[in-house]
């Protein structure tokens, strides 16, 4: 079986890559947006020398290039997505990508697609608190109150279930929850915000669902070769921590930082006040905490990774050796600058 | 109300409808991209009632009074000639044109077509360029001697990591690339005080390590350029590798010398040394540190009456070029700054050749 990862260039993609390999793939063609994923398909290559990996090079926004890089292929793993930046950005590498890519997919035959979307399309809002986020969880109709990088994974999944319907090509959906690992990111803004020199906590004892990328990738992997047509798998780890545990051990063994506590009553508050002096002040100040944000990401949820054990998945790296390494990571990274 | 209409729905275009509507003036009733998710990513985020990926289609349907150009800059050109000669006044996002003759065939259709042209110059109507603007008017400096101006640019931000992410970014292929597309904020400031003779030397260099892709390492980012216009001079630095990030300009005249900074929104007179001797040197600080306060306190003021928005500028901006509109009046940024503003620019992207 041909399979095609897009986004290998990641944070998740790259170890995606090698645990498509481990599960089991022989033919892997790596997509790079750029031109410079040859040290990783050459390190893939020695690692895996009875498999064949290939450089696919292609921008998901240049439609004419995309029937090289599909050519025979049966599955598609499509974890390319833009996390950072405004709303246009991220709906033209999310968005706009996904079209250009299942369209050409649907062209070339490929049989299977799995998409790597996110737990942000969620509606939680509207659930009670300490409620289970799990598969069945309503998701957002359009999420513009949640924000731009919701908005975009909001749209790109439904975007993906109408064009695979079309297409007749069989899907999987994997919704990650918070990734970390060396060569993330430090602070999920479930945890809290920095700002003028300190640190806003705003989780508390919320359950922070991590997922440690090797955790992730492996999920993703195994939901994409063996997972039925149709489901939707959930990608968070065993043993989550709190976000005040997160913040008290990153704090203890990454840098101290100065910590404002804002109680969820506080936040809400704030919140609504920001977004009556956004309206009054015509944007002075960008909404970027709204009452409806509160409300989905604030709120403590519980959740599950029992349908990704069904398929036979179990976490590699288990949270409490992933926190310390990543940890680890972080404080070299931090003691480097 | 004026019926506007925004063509492009990439990431600027988020301000346009925003500061087209802070100025209470206009309505936005339908924007346009030839990538109808792009439309709708806009419109649905911006609650616009109508969008489009036919921009005909569009200027037919909606019988726009105004149309904002928020395309790539190689596309601007057609764009604002098929909208002038549809009855729309234009308000094109910088940079205006690709050279200083795109930009004259625009405004000679303009002009041909009797309406109103405009260009995001909206650093000239923050309250700094306003004020100097004042200044300037009362004869406050005396006469011209130099101007210097500084531009830094973080490639670490959302834009600069757009562009050194994709080599197929628009911003590549302009003619002198990056700085092509920021080169407007800087000499629009300086174009009113420059004749059209105006010779250049510029240097321009690539400071980032190479990352081995050819379209990415072509892209300078270090700009050096000194102009020279009668007696008047003009220096620039263009930076991606200062800090901390300034956005600023200092004018000097026969009689004073101002200091603008956009980015903290203050201008201060340089304080000259008016007493003799060590005493001398003890008070310029304080007289600058009192007009620092000074501006400080304005800012406070400007923020409780929400007058303190990024955008602030190009609100203003907006402002008078609808009243202009609606008034049968003329357009606040005259075409002849704008032409002048292109040739110089086409000055230094040519001095920028063979040193990216």
């Amino acid at each position: 079986m041909s399979v095609l990862l897009t986004g290998a260039g990641g944070f998740l993609g790259q170890v995606l890559a090698e645990r498509l390999l481990a599960n089991g793939v022989t033919d892997l063609r790596l997509n790079f947006r750029q031109p410079s994923g040859h040290a990783v398909v050459a390190r893939l290559a020695a690692a895996y020398p009875s498999a064949s990996v290939r450089s696919a090079q292609a921008n998901l926004l240049d439609r004419k290039v995309l029937p090289s890089i599909l050519e025979g292929v049966d599955l598609v793993v499509h974890a390319a997505a833009q996390t950072k930046g405004g709303a246009a950005d991220m709906t033209a590498n999310s968005v706009v990508a996904t079209r250009n890519l299942l369209q050409a997919a649907g062209t070339a035959g490929t049989r299977r697609v799995a998409l790597v979307s996110s737990f942000s399309v969620y509606q939680t809002e509207a659930l009670p608190r300490r409620a289970q986020v799990d598969e069945t969880t309503p998701v957002e109709t359009v999420g513009v109150e949640k924000g731009a990088y919701a908005y975009s994974k909001i749209h790109q999944e439904r975007l993906f279930l109408e064009l695979c319907a079309e297409h007749g090509m069989e899907t999987v959906i994997v919704r990650p929850g918070v990734i970390y690992g060396p060569g993330g990111g430090a602070m999920s803004a479930r945890v809290g915000v920095s700002a003028m020199g300190s640190f806003f906590a705003l989780g508390h004892g919320c359950a922070l669902p991590l997922t440690h990328v090797v955790n992730c990738a492996d999920a993703v992997a195994v939901s994409a070769l063996r997972a039925p047509a149709g489901t939707v798998y959930n990608a968070v780890d065993d043993d989550l921590p709190s976000c005040r545990q997160y913040l008290r051990q990153y704090r203890r063994e990454v840098r101290h930082m100065r910590v404002i506590p804002v109680p969820y009553w506080a936040l809400m508050l704030g919140a609504r006040f920001l977004v009556r002096y956004h309206r009054r002040s015509k944007g002075q100040l960008p909404a970027v905490f709204t009452p409806y944000v509160v409300r989905s990401m604030y709120r403590p949820f519980t959740y599950t990774n029992a349908a990704l054990r069904s398929l036979g998945w179990n976490p590699i790296v288990s949270t409490h050796d992933g926190l310390h390494q990543t940890f680890a990571y972080l404080r070299a990274q931090d003691s480097a600058a | 109300m004026l019926r506007v209409g925004i063509v492009g729905c990439g990431k600027i275009a988020d301000s346009h409808v925003e500061q087209a509507r802070a100025t209470g003036r206009a309505e936005v009733v339908a924007v346009c991209d030839r990538e109808p998710l792009m439309a709708e990513q806009l419109a649905v985020r911006c609650g616009v009632p109508s969008r489009y990926s036919d921009l005909q289609e569009m200027l037919r349907v909606e019988r726009l009074d105004a149309l904002h150009i928020a395309t790539p800059p190689d596309s601007h050109v057609a764009i604002a000639c098929q909208a002038l000669e549809g009855g729309c006044h234009i308000f094109v996002e910088k940079p205006f044109a690709l050279t200083g003759d795109a930009a004259a065939t625009i405004l000679d259709a303009a002009e041909r077509t009797g309406r109103l042209v405009a260009v995001n110059y909206l650093y000239n109507f923050a309250v700094p360029g306003l004020q100097l603007k004042e200044a300037l008017e009362a004869h406050a400096l005396g006469d011209l001697v130099h101007i210097h101006t500084t531009f830094g640019y973080d490639l670490a931000g959302d834009y600069g990591l757009a562009v050194l992410s994709d080599p197929n970014h628009w911003v590549h292929k302009l003619p002198g690339k990056l700085f092509h597309n920021v080169l407007d904020h800087v000499i629009a400031k300086v174009a009113p005080f420059l004749g059209d003779s105006t010779t250049a030397q510029v240097l321009a260099f690539r400071r980032r390590k190479a990352s081995g892709v050819p379209e990415l390492d072509a892209m300078a980012d270090e700009l050096r350029f000194l102009l020279r216009s009668g007696d008047l001079t003009v220096s620039g630095v263009l930076t991606a590798h200062g800090r901390p990030v300034t956005h600023t300009l200092q004018v000097a005249g026969t009689r004073g010398t101002l200091e603008l900074d956009y980015a903290n929104r203050t201008l201060v007179p340089v304080a000259a040394q008016t007493q003799p001797s060590a005493i001398g040197r003890l008070f310029p600080p304080w007289v600058q540190a009192r007009r620092f306060a000074g501006n400080g306190l304005r800012n406070l003021g400007r923020f409780r009456r929400h007058e303190f928005h990024y955008f602030q500028g190009m609100r203003h901006l907006l402002d008078q070029w609808y009243v202009a509109i609606e008034s049968g009046g003329t357009s606040p940024v005259p075409s002849p700054e704008i032409l002048r503003t292109c040739r110089i620019i086409d000055a230094i992207v040519a001095g920028m050749g063979g040193e990216g």
